[in-house]
């Protein structure tokens, strides 16, 4: 079990490798540029949804983005909605 | 003493608006070329694009909201702005919600724009 973290665009290699690793069992929050990997209908978030894995954005750079359209896996959380996930994963991954 | 021809600037803005200071410094670019009464017209490619998205809020950032100062671009006298179609697809935005009337060019369009100007500034 991995808490993963995306601070990159869809168009970035960060991304690509993330996708790569993830896993079923994971949960990714999308933050700063990895917020628009959320965009709904879009290669990046179905290739996020295809992962199985939980998926999470930070409201607040969603917000900030205009990332309004989120796909239906993805959660809004705040500040505390991260630290809670991090107390419930053994270990973290930051992809940037 | 007549004026010197007076020069055609494209600005091309390949950033996101909040991951880095480049679509801030484009924007000032920008501005102080129209401020001197230079031609400049404006090309997003990539995941420049996504400074269109519409509805952008960054009160919560503490940062100016970009969307915002690029609607106000028009007031400048700055009108020709150009789009990568192909991105905006990617993210699948709906430009005529953006903040600027833009017009959408695909790569080879793209191309033939680029090499129309004297100078390109990239960001």
């Amino acid at each position: 079990m991995i808490l993963h973290t995306l601070n990159a665009s869809p168009s970035s290699i960060a991304f690509m490798d993330c996708v790569n690793i993830i896993a079923k069992d994971d949960a990714l929050v999308l933050m700063g540029d990895g917020v628009y990997a959320a965009l709904a209908d879009t290669d990046a978030s179905k290739a996020l949804q295809d992962t199985d894995a939980r998926l999470y954005v930070m409201a607040a750079d969603a917000l900030a983005a205009g990332v309004t359209n989120l796909a239906v896996a993805v959660s809004r959380i705040d500040m505390d909605g991260l630290v809670a996930l991090t107390e419930t994963f053994p270990r973290q991954q930051a992809w940037y | 003493m007549t004026a010197a021809p007076k020069k055609t600037v494209l600005i091309v803005l390949r950033h996101s608006p909040y991951g880095s200071g480049l679509a801030k410094a484009a924007l000032d670019a920008a501005l102080a070329s129209a401020a001197f009464d230079q031609a400049v017209d404006l090309l997003f490619i990539g995941d420049g694009v996504l400074q269109l998205q519409p509805d952008q809020d960054s009160t919560s950032l503490g940062m100016k909201n970009m969307g915002r100062q690029l609607a106000s671009l028009p007031l400048y006298d700055i009108d020709h702005v150009y789009v990568d179609a192909q991105a905006a697809a990617r993210y699948n935005m709906d430009l005529s919600k953006a903040p600027l009337h833009t017009r959408q060019l695909d790569d080879h369009e793209i191309r033939q724009l680029m090499v129309g100007y004297d100078h390109l500034l990239g960001f």
